[in-house]
């Protein structure tokens, strides 16, 4: 809620506030608000159910918000669906990896923005080409270009899906659960390459349940309980516990922790 | 675009051929399945099966059905079922045998036979086929209606809506234009019929080239320059043979005597001529190009298989997956009223019974061809080629003599049998597509 | 002696070489829906007349579906027949499918139902008759009444020509005033089930006040019969045709006043012969008892109708005899009948 030490001049890359939705007659976001600075990484933490994805899910065009604004860049945005959101340069890189298992790694990675011959076909060369070059970045030692995604194993997919975020030259990245379904090595190099967006200017909100994971990748935390924000923390300031007791308690913590 | 290096080399040198000619086994499957299926029905009906006659035959009866089954391909693909096409079917033809015996004559004052006839009334039908078609679409897009509920429905609407149409008569004679879309009534004759051949040659020529040289401009592995000319030599011969057949099917003495005669002339001795290529033929050729290039080169055909494979991730794409559904069904009810032209013009008439249980028929044909009823998979080439051998089945039995009721659970079971062979072949090979 | 020699083979020649030409010939039947019953004994009695002039048999079933058909004339042109006897499926759109045998110099029998082209010779019982045989029965048994008239499939063109002759006869008791038609209806495909509901709809309209069924054909017969039945009605007098054994059955229980009897076997028998002496080469002109007679569109088309025969509780005996049911089965279930089961 209040902004970073050094930063009051600047506006936040994304500010949601006072953002509510339903479903139903249930509340799954009860007026929450947080940002985002370039540069950082904000997670977002919860029990299942809290209302994190929901949350997120607004600023990605998935849902629609009942109530509250969104500001990026310090200007009120519109965001009805996925595309408004990447207007905004905002990429998702979803739990699921919203991947089609039966296209492969190029359509993937352009669906919806294919990019087309003069004669308004669909130019598959260029797609693969394009795709070769990010995926060298990411990934040196992908080779299945011709398969479907459905043959690759589960980092190869997840490395698809970042590729797809970083290809479009997101500024405001959102991720959701990235490390779950990983192993240590994959982890690793999800966590180099969210240094070097960081190091780029890209925000980032980093969705996740492993406290140990938030505590090693992000700047400041955000704990949520039944669509409610328990408290904004930078992660300097806290430890394991504190945000545990966030979480399952749904206590803030006292003192300078707040952030 | 070889596979990952943790895999050994493979030794087998039949693999490498298959795959440096860059040709889907699939399709080889089907199309050895094929022509076995000729060779043994040609063995028992004492080579009658594969005259130039009954292939000419064979062709003009898939033309419907194999029409309809490119349109439900991309139907099945996006998860969806249609079960009303026969119906359709029935409606479009219904509404055209109207409009050229009884709405342009009477009410505006064109006779039947003039020239501008054929042309309205094949765009009554193909609007009348979309329209429906669209609304299918709405229904199962935006009011969340399952595909399989709604089509049914329409298989019964639709049939009867055509009956009252009609008053249940027969309607024909047709107009003389729009029976040149029935096989037998519109061929373009050999020399024509060459001239095609040649410019599909061309053409295929020309795509194949163009394909080479789009993978070299990006520095991609291509095709060896033997296999170019194999693939090419290939493509041509068949091209060309196809077309050789049906020349070689002349038209019957007594036929060319009629035609002589009611054009005011008089028959040379000796004089004949072929059929080739009739007008229907045609008509799916180009259909089926058509809709292989939306397939595979159009982002409508790239968002519909994006959409069956994962609709939540076409959604979070960005993708309007309800109106993909309201195009997709508009589409198939466009070709069920092309199908209807076909159908109603090799019949000459329009009769009550006309698409009935074709629904079926497109299907199977579908399905035969590789098209996965889980949604994200299918070919138009395989469904062109399912609709062929289902044809070709049932024909080749008619031949030899055995029961219709044998013969239409030979079909059934040939039909399970196809997607048996279907699901272990993707099991094995992982989904390649 | 050598002239006689000469001679005497000359004619083996020609008796072989006639017979040699017909052991050659093919005749192709089109049937329109073999599933139903009757159809067999059709054949077999094409078969019998084919074998017997040493003429080959293929055919193909449509199963109900016109442009089936269309298909299977295709089909049997292509395995080389040399004359197609047409069960039609529907007259008018069976044009092109004479259009092709035409061409082909292949002649053509319209086996039952009429085909509008005068390139198809019409073979047939007179259905006009039959119509009339039908409504004579059922007027003797009720004189005065409200009637129901349960018809054919209104594709057949058959289904008309029945309902004609049954006007005929009753038109003067209409006229009088003695006989009224409250309910009328066309039977889609001539299944049974569809006239059983045709028939209780009827009679819920009309609060069961029936008097007389005329019915055109045995299926739909036994649809009325089960409608009636289902009101405690049945016994009113119901018209038929075709002898089916149910019928037949139903007859002498006294629950169907008549079936008119169209021996399929002469049909059959009648076609084969037609068919061998065209493909022959002969002329539709000289087969025994045609005439060119004129359909109701106008076609004149050269044609032979054979008499049916009306089957009553009074001449039941006739069936029997003629072997075209055995008594086990006309009498089934028959207490107090009629001859001869009593």
């Amino acid at each position: 809620m209040t902004s970073a030490p050094g930063a009051l001049m600047d506006p936040p890359l994304v500010e949601m506030r006072n953002i509510s939705v339903s479903f139903g007659g249930i509340k799954a976001v009860d007026d929450v608000s947080i940002d985002l600075y370039p540069g950082e990484v904000v997670g977002l933490l919860g029990h299942n159910g809290a209302g994190k994805t929901t949350l997120i899910k607004v600023l990605s065009g998935a849902y629609q918000r009942d109530a509250g604004q969104i500001f990026i860049n310090g200007e009120e945005a519109h965001i009805a669906n996925p595309r408004d959101a990447r207007g905004y340069n905002i990429e998702t890189i979803y739990q699921t990896l919203a991947l089609a298992d039966n296209l492969d790694a190029a359509s993937n990675l352009f669906l919806g923005r294919e990019l087309v011959t003069s004669f308004g076909l669909v130019d598959d060369s260029a797609m693969e080409a394009e795709t070769r070059k990010i995926m060298a970045r990411l990934n040196p030692n992908f080779e299945k270009f011709a398969n479907p995604v459905s043959a690759l194993s589960g980092g190869q997919r997840q490395s698809v899906a970042i590729a797809r975020a970083v290809y479009f030259n997101a500024r405001i990245l959102i991720m959701d659960e990235p490390t779950a379904a990983l192993g240590p090595h994959e982890t690793q190099m999800v966590a180099e390459l969210i240094s070097q967006l960081k190091s780029e200017g890209i925000g980032i909100f980093l969705i996740s349940h492993d406290i140990h994971d938030v505590m090693q990748l992000c700047d400041r935390a955000s704990v949520m309980k039944n669509g409610h924000l328990v408290g904004s923390v930078r992660i300097e300031h806290v430890s394991d516990d504190d945000l545990l007791s966030m979480i399952i308690l749904g206590k803030p913590p006292a003192g300078p922790a707040r952030s | 675009m070889s596979d990952s290096i943790s895999h050994p080399i493979p030794a087998q040198s039949r693999k490498n051929i298959f795959r440096t000619l860059e040709l889907d086994t699939r399709l080889l499957g089907m199309i050895g399945a094929f022509i076995i299926l000729a060779l043994a029905f040609n063995m028992v009906t004492d080579g009658r099966f594969l005259t130039p006659r009954n292939i000419f035959n064979l062709t003009i009866q898939t033309v419907s059905v194999a029409i309809m089954a490119t349109g439900m391909v991309f139907v099945i693909v996006t998860r969806n079922i249609d079960l009303s096409v026969g119906s359709l079917l029935a409606t479009c033809s219904a509404v055209m045998a109207m409009v050229q015996t009884w709405i342009l004559p009477d009410l505006l004052g064109l006779g039947l036979n003039n020239p501008l006839t054929a042309p309205i009334t094949i765009v009554a039908g193909l609007a009348t086929g979309t329209l429906i078609g669209a609304f299918q679409g709405w229904l199962v897009g935006y009011m969340l209606i399952p595909s399989f509920i709604v089509t049914l429905g329409g298989l019964l609407v639709w049939r009867n809506v055509a009956w009252y149409l009609t008053n249940g008569q027969t309607i024909g004679p047709l107009d003389r234009n729009f029976l040149v879309f029935g096989g037998t009534n519109g061929t373009f004759g050999a020399t024509l019929s060459w001239g095609i051949g040649v410019i599909a040659v061309g053409l295929a020529l020309y795509g194949l080239w163009a394909a080479r040289r789009g993978k070299l401009a990006h520095g991609f592995q291509v095709k060896p320059l033997w296999a170019e000319v194999v693939m090419a030599a290939i493509t041509t011969g068949a091209i060309l043979g196809f077309v050789g057949i049906l020349n070689a099917y002349d038209i019957p003495v007594r036929r060319l005597a009629r035609l002589f005669k009611a054009r005011g002339e008089v028959m040379p001795d000796g004089f004949t001529s072929a059929y080739g290529l009739p007008v229907s033929v045609l008509v799916l050729i180009l259909v089926a190009i058509a809709m292989t290039i939306v397939a595979k080169r159009s982002r409508f055909g790239r968002y519909i298989f994006a959409t069956g494979g994962n609709p939540d991730a076409a959604e979070l794409a960005g993708i309007n997956t309800r109106f993909l559904t309201v195009k997709v069904f508009a589409l198939m009810g466009a070709l069920a009223a092309l199908s209807a032209v076909v159908a109603s013009a090799r019949l000459t008439n329009h009769t009550n019974d006309i698409g009935t249980l074709d629904e079926l028929r497109v299907i199977a044909a579908a399905v035969i061809g590789g098209t996965a009823l889980s949604g994200g998979f299918g070919t138009i080439h395989g469904a062109i080629l399912g609709a062929l051998i289902m044809q070709s089945l049932q024909s080749g039995m008619a031949m030899v003599g055995v029961d219709a009721p044998l013969q239409n659970i030979v079909v059934g079971a040939v039909l399970v049998l196809a997607v048996l062979i279907d699901i272990i072949y993707r099991r094995k090979t992982g989904a390649r597509l | 002696m050598k002239r006689l020699i000469a001679a005497a083979a000359v004619t083996a020649t020609a008796v072989m070489g006639s017979a040699t030409l017909a052991a050659a010939l093919t005749v192709g039947v089109s049937w329109s829906n073999f599933q139903e019953e009757r159809w067999k004994t059709d054949e077999a009695a094409i078969k019998g007349a084919l074998a017997a002039a040493g003429a080959k048999y293929v055919s193909a079933d449509a199963q109900s579906s016109s442009a089936k058909q269309l298909s299977d004339v295709e089909s049997l042109i292509a395995q080389g027949v040399d004359a197609i006897i047409i069960l039609a499926q529907d007259a008018q759109a069976i044009g092109p499918a004479v259009q092709a045998a035409a061409d082909e110099g292949i002649p053509v029998i319209g086996y039952d139902r009429l085909i509008e082209d005068p390139r198809a010779f019409y073979l047939t019982f007179d259905n006009v008759e039959v119509g009339r045989m039908q409504a004579r029965a059922v007027l003797a048994a009720a004189p005065k009444g409200n009637y129901v008239m349960i018809k054919g499939s209104g594709q057949d063109p058959n289904a008309d020509f029945l309902r004609g002759g049954q006007q005929e006869v009753l038109q003067a008791a209409i006229d009088k005033g003695d006989i009224k038609i409250v309910g009328e209806a066309y039977t889609d495909g001539w299944l049974p089930a569809n006239a059983q509901r045709n028939m209780e709809q009827i009679l819920t309209a009309n609060d069961n006040k029936v008097d007389a069924v005329v019915a055109s054909n045995d299926g739909t017969a036994g649809g009325v019969v089960a409608a009636l039945a289902a009101q405690g009605m049945d016994g009113i007098p119901v018209s038929g045709q075709d002898g089916d054994h149910a019928a037949l059955n139903r007859v002498a229980k006294g629950t169907q006043t008549v079936s008119v009897w169209k021996d399929a076997r002469v049909l059959g028998k009648n076609a084969g012969e037609i068919a061998v002496a065209l493909a022959k080469g002969g002329k539709m002109s000289d087969i025994k008892g045609a005439k060119l007679w004129t359909s109701p569109k106008g076609t004149k088309i050269w044609s032979k109708f054979l008499a049916p025969v009306p089957i009553t509780k009074d001449n039941l005996s006739v069936v029997v005899d003629a072997g075209w049911i055995t008594k086990a089965d006309l009498c089934q279930g028959v207490t107090n009948g009629p001859a001869p089961c009593n």
